[in-house]
């Protein structure tokens, strides 16, 4: 397929988190994700929104292409979410870091402006 | 009405007057001093149930429902914590003015032809995985169910939208508190530092079920097909369960 970019800005705000869902699912759903895949990459950006605060809005791109999304989420003021994912999961815990390992294909932080730091996120259709 | 009830109910006096009231309700079962402190209480759930006028509800309405809550509270106060009723009060009225919006909500909003595709969504799943021995594409799931993908999206989207407002809206069982409710929380942004994106501390607090979810699908890696098959529930609650769970741990450190 046609490599495509879709960007989004979103009220941080809980009441849209169900749209930012329905939304990752309309991408994943081109990409022909199963329905686990999609589910994972809601959880991704879900838990990583979690931690992005409640108040102003947030940025997204999402860069399909065959048999993957690329999601790019920010910039984020939130530089613990940095550290969090930076650090090793201790023995026992649930960080974020663990579960983007177990949901993502993979996952990064990039600097950008002011500080402010870009999570990128990838997942690749399994085989079906 | 005695003139306790008439009196302010804020203030040192006043939560005095309150553990009074409570210790004669609880220790010797004074029933009139319950009534005392459910009037003593009910501006605060009018005050709380202002806060959700304007949802189509009437706000005498929400009242009422509030004032399920402050009773239940007054019921279960504990004399031995060292808190106010106003402040144990106010998470259980908020709680069960939200549990009263999601049951009625869930009713109105959603049209039943997709509240019935959710429903039979979860077979569908179950079916198709057992069948092709993988997780469904939203394609797959909408040609068996003689349904659009997008209309597979939107009903999946309902089930997941009516289990998030569960979680902080409604506590699951009755003597939960919402952990978003309590006083002064709830307009203030997230609190900054490093330790929020650590889950361990909230996880003990779940149940051992969605504990032991958590742990295969995050310790061990296991895919929600496998995790569902050992639970014994579908794919879809397990995704649900995964999700609330993480959310409500969330919540708890926040």
């Amino acid at each position: 397929m046609r490599a495509e970019r879709i960007q989004l800005e979103a009220p941080l705000a809980p009441d849209f988190q169900p749209v930012v869902r329905l939304i990752i699912g309309g991408i994943a759903e081109r990409v022909d994700f199963g329905f686990e895949e999609i589910d994972d990459l809601q959880l991704a950006v879900e838990r990583l929104l979690a931690e992005a605060g409640r108040a102003g809005t947030v940025s997204m791109t999402f860069d399909v292409g065959e048999g993957r999304v690329r999601t790019r989420v920010g910039p984020l003021s939130e530089r613990s979410i940095a550290v969090a994912l930076q650090e090793d999961s201790p023995p026992g815990e649930l960080t974020l870091r663990r579960i983007l390992q177990t949901v993502v294909d993979s996952f990064g932080v990039e600097e950008a402006a002011d500080g402010r730091i870009v999570v990128r996120l990838e997942k690749l259709r399994g085989p079906g | 009405m005695k003139a306790a009830s008439r009196r302010p109910v804020g203030g040192e006096g006043g939560r005095e007057e309150d553990r009074e009231l409570l210790r004669r309700y609880h220790e010797h079962g004074d029933t009139d001093a319950r009534q005392q402190l459910i009037e003593r209480h009910l501006p605060l759930v009018r005050s709380l149930a202002r806060r959700y006028a304007g949802r189509g509800e009437a706000l005498e309405d929400i009242e009422q429902v509030g004032a399920i809550g402050l009773i239940k509270a007054i019921d279960r106060f504990e004399l031995a914590r060292d808190v106010s009723l106003a402040t144990y009060a106010t998470p259980n009225v908020v709680g069960e003015i939200k549990r009263h919006f999601r049951d009625k909500g869930w009713a109105i909003r959603v049209p039943r032809a997709l509240q019935e595709l959710n429903a039979s969504m979860s077979g569908a799943i179950e079916r198709l995985t057992v069948r092709m021995s993988r997780s469904p594409s939203i394609a797959e799931i909408a040609d068996e169910l003689k349904t659009t993908p997008e209309q597979v999206l939107e009903a999946l989207e309902v089930g997941s939208a009516y289990t998030t407002v569960s979680l902080s809206g409604a506590p699951t069982g009755d003597d939960t508190v919402d952990p978003l409710e309590t006083i002064g929380a709830e307009d203030e942004g997230f609190q900054r530092s490093e330790d929020r994106a650590a889950l361990a501390p909230a996880l003990r607090r779940l149940p051992a079920r969605e504990r032991e979810i958590l742990r295969m699908r995050f310790e061990e890696g296991l895919p929600q097909t496998q995790i569902a098959q050992r639970v014994g529930l579908s794919q879809m609650h397990v995704s649900r369960l995964i999700r609330k769970s993480l959310a409500e741990m969330r919540e708890q450190l926040s």
